[in-house]
């Protein structure tokens, strides 16, 4: 008869308080790892769309910021212009070592391939960063005339080899990996694709794609080395009226903020289940104790010293604290991965799912807070067993 | 096992009722022939499906409620873990939602239904490894 | 073997009230007796075991084992040598309820250095064969009678081969002719001569194979009963 025989007994023997100590840990370590996950899922999706974009200053229309922002996080089409010349006026500034344009589109709603508008950008093959290495990378050359490369979500219709839009058909060659923002249901496509496809939408499409004649939608920036991205900025915006340059550590800001303000609440909803689980957790221990009084008397009488009385009753809550942890952790890990789309639809927030190392880190923290949780109301109870007169116990 | 059973009832329910509300069609949206009918896309026979799976489960789940033998617990518990699986795969592969992501049979249906599939499975093994224990001797 | 000298137990009852349980008690106990205790409900006689077997600390006096003072020792100590040379035996129903009768009797075991003993099995069966339970090994303790209960607590005492037996009022909960059967069973495993008995009762007469009769009244300790 192991002591650990013991424990599991002692488990398997109340199954009302070992399901309470069960279900806190599992709220607790669940709820822990689904907080920091979301937040931490959220900043790594804002730091891979930095990272994509490659941009160190990005130029929109002026007041258009927050829209373009959307655009690209969200994946809600927007329409800004301003005049192609601005490409030449920021090109010249201090600084710039690279001007790209590009122009954002939108697809038609109920598109064969989509349900609603698809966020459609085009770039200029001579001058972008952005999508440009990647097809380097991926398939050894730029995209040619009715090609483009689409996010992750983006897909050939059932029976289709080629998406339309606006009726001109469109050879989709690649896909990006998941970002979890706007990104992943985009479409990237040259200059000379959107211009041939605006011009055959007035034929072929219930509406046309219209284009302001000499306009673009935005101008990313990547500066010289050592050359600092804000003071640039700066620059451009004093150089370049009607404009409004955003540093790209400047980007997404809005989210940013958004991602701390859900980590504040989230963060005080964990701290209020904390507390009602380590009291919870207490008391059923306590009255657990009270009620074993007897049979702790008894296990003193056979030999159990105080020390082994305590070690009994903290493994037998820390058992069921790292089982129920583990669960609650599994749960949310379950949940989050299959419903990471709705998350990101509902919230409004970009989310995509961090590394396996990441999230072996933050299931190990979701447990040790659930261990600890646990551990701290029990100790209590679990000392004052041990200390129990076992005479005084065994008396009715 | 009584628990169990009843989770399995409470997963046999969720299973059969929400897809009904989480499809394209019910979102009023078909897939349009060419002589323009609409018809139903593929999440809604999925939906369909899942009704059909979560009778048989509700079914199966009231009868480990009330059995006493351990042999028929067994047998029931081994049919619900392959219930469960059948879950899973109507979204996947059986017959599968619309491609969209943004649609509300990828956004919850699926999901949902993959979730509940492995619940299923999991409530189903655990009555499985409780019906296979020794019996307590009879006084 | 065993000496109590001048022990007093009293247990405050609140508001500078206190209750002597034991007054002055001086007891000894030859290797290999069977010493009976009698008395009122309330006299002390559960105190006294308590206070022989170590499970409550006596408010002034000392209790010798062997010549060595028992609360001179630690915790550990003094439980490892409940283990190894105390077997009890309560009036109360002490078999763990989600324990089957064979795990309940290698119970003890499980704090002593026996722990890993392939051993043990072997004489838990034996024992329980000794006290008539050895086909109810698998059953648990809500399926035994009260009668079949206590023969399980009589092996489970048993298990470590100890020197002393302790029994507080072992047949209390039982019928006439249960009691005859289990008094018995004391009698046989004492009439051994390696065991020493002491056993409360409130029917020392049932008792015949007693070596010493000795009456607790009031928390004093008188000889004869």
């Amino acid at each position: 008869m192991s002591p650990l025989r013991l424990v599991w007994k002692n488990i398997a023997g109340s199954a009302f308080r070992s399901w309470a100590v069960f279900l806190c840990a599992l709220v607790v370590g669940g709820l822990l790892f689904s907080t920091v996950l979301l937040v931490r899922g959220a900043e790594d999706s804002l730091r891979l769309v930095q990272q994509r974009l490659g941009a160190d200053v990005v130029v929109v229309p002026e007041g258009t910021g927050d829209r373009v922002e959307t655009a690209l996080l969200m994946g809600q089409p927007t329409k800004v212009w301003m005049p192609r010349q601005n490409l030449d006026r920021i090109g010249g500034v201090a600084g710039v070592a690279i001007a790209s344009p590009q122009l954002y589109l939108a697809s038609l709603a109920n598109a064969p391939c989509c349900t609603a508008e698809m966020f459609v950008m085009a770039f200029d093959p001579q001058t972008d960063f952005t999508v440009t290495p990647w097809l380097n990378r991926h398939l050894g050359h730029n995209l040619g005339l009715a090609e483009a490369i689409g996010g992750s979500d983006v897909f050939v219709p059932y029976g289709e080899d080629k998406i339309r839009i606006y009726g001109s058909e469109i050879d989709l060659v690649g896909s990006l990996e998941r970002t979890g923002t706007g990104l992943d249901t985009a479409l990237f496509l040259t200059f000379d694709t959107a211009y041939a496809v605006a011009d055959g939408s007035y034929t072929k499409a219930v509406r046309p794609l219209e284009i302001p004649p000499d306009s673009i939608s935005a101008v990313l920036v990547q500066v010289e080395p050592n050359v600092d991205p804000r003071v640039v900025a700066l620059q451009i915006a004093h150089d370049v009226p009607g404009v409004t340059a955003i540093p790209g550590s400047g980007l997404f800001q809005a989210f940013h903020t958004q991602a701390g303000l859900l980590s504040r609440i989230m963060a005080a909803l964990l701290g209020t289940v904390s507390l009602l689980s380590l009291l919870l957790v207490g008391l059923t221990f306590s009255m657990a104790v009270n009620e074993r009084r007897q049979e702790i008397g008894v296990l003193r009488a056979l030999g159990a010293t105080r020390r082994a009385v305590l070690h009994s009753l903290l493994v037998e809550a820390l058992m069921l604290a790292l089982g129920g942890g583990a669960t609650g952790v599994l749960l949310a890990a379950l949940v989050l991965y299959l419903f990471r789309n709705l998350i990101v639809a509902s919230l409004m927030m970009p989310f995509r799912i961090p590394s396996v190392p990441s999230l072996l880190a933050l299931a190990a923290g979701g447990l040790a807070v659930a261990l600890a949780d646990v551990a701290l109301a029990v100790l209590l109870p679990a000392l004052r067993a041990s200390n129990l007169d076992p005479a005084t116990a065994m008396r009715e | 096992m009584r628990a169990l059973a009843i989770l399995i009832v409470i997963l046999a329910i969720l299973i059969g009722v929400l897809p009904q509300f989480f499809n394209c069609q019910y979102d009023g949206k078909g897939l349009v022939l060419a002589d323009g009918r609409q018809v139903p896309m593929k999440c809604y026979w999925t939906a369909r499906a899942s009704l059909a799976v979560a009778i048989l489960l509700l079914a199966l789940g009231l009868l480990l409620a009330f059995s006493r033998q351990q042999e028929t617990r067994r047998a029931l518990a081994f049919l619900g873990a392959i219930a469960g699986i059948l879950v899973i795969l109507l979204p996947t592969w059986l017959i599968g939602v619309c491609q969209h992501p943004g649609a509300s049979c990828n956004l919850v249906m699926k999901p949902a239904l993959i979730l509940m599939g492995i619940l299923v499975v999991v409530a189903s093994v655990a009555g499985l490894v409780l019906s296979s224990r020794r019996p307590e001797p009879t006084a | 073997m065993i000496k109590i000298e001048a022990a007093t137990k009293t247990y405050a009852l609140g508001r500078g009230v206190e209750i002597a349980a034991t007054r002055d008690v001086d007891l000894e106990v030859a290797r290999g007796e069977f010493l009976v205790i009698t008395g009122r409900s309330g006299a002390g006689k559960t105190t006294l075991l308590n206070l022989i077997s170590g499970l409550t600390r006596p408010t002034s006096g000392r209790v010798l084992w062997n010549g060595m003072d028992l609360w001179a020792l630690d915790d550990a100590h003094r439980s490892a040598l409940r283990n190894r040379q105390l077997g009890f035996v309560f009036q109360f129903p002490s078999l763990l309820p989600s324990f089957t009768v064979l795990e309940n009797v290698v119970l003890p075991t499980a704090f002593g250095s026996n722990r890993r003993d392939p051993n043990v099995p072997g004489q838990a069966a034996a024992l329980l064969q000794r006290v008539g339970m050895a086909g109810r090994r698998n059953a648990y303790p809500r399926q035994l009678s009260a009668g079949q209960q206590q023969r399980v607590v009589i092996a489970r005492a048993l298990i470590n081969c100890p020197e002393v037996l302790l029994a507080d009022e072992p047949t209390g909960n039982l019928d006439a002719e249960t009691e005859r059967e289990i008094i018995e069973l004391f009698g046989e495993l004492q009439a051994t001569g390696e065991l020493t008995a002491l056993m409360v009762t409130h029917a020392p007469h049932l008792v015949p194979q007693a070596s010493r009769v000795v009456e607790m009244a009031g928390g004093v300790l008188r000889a004869g009963g």
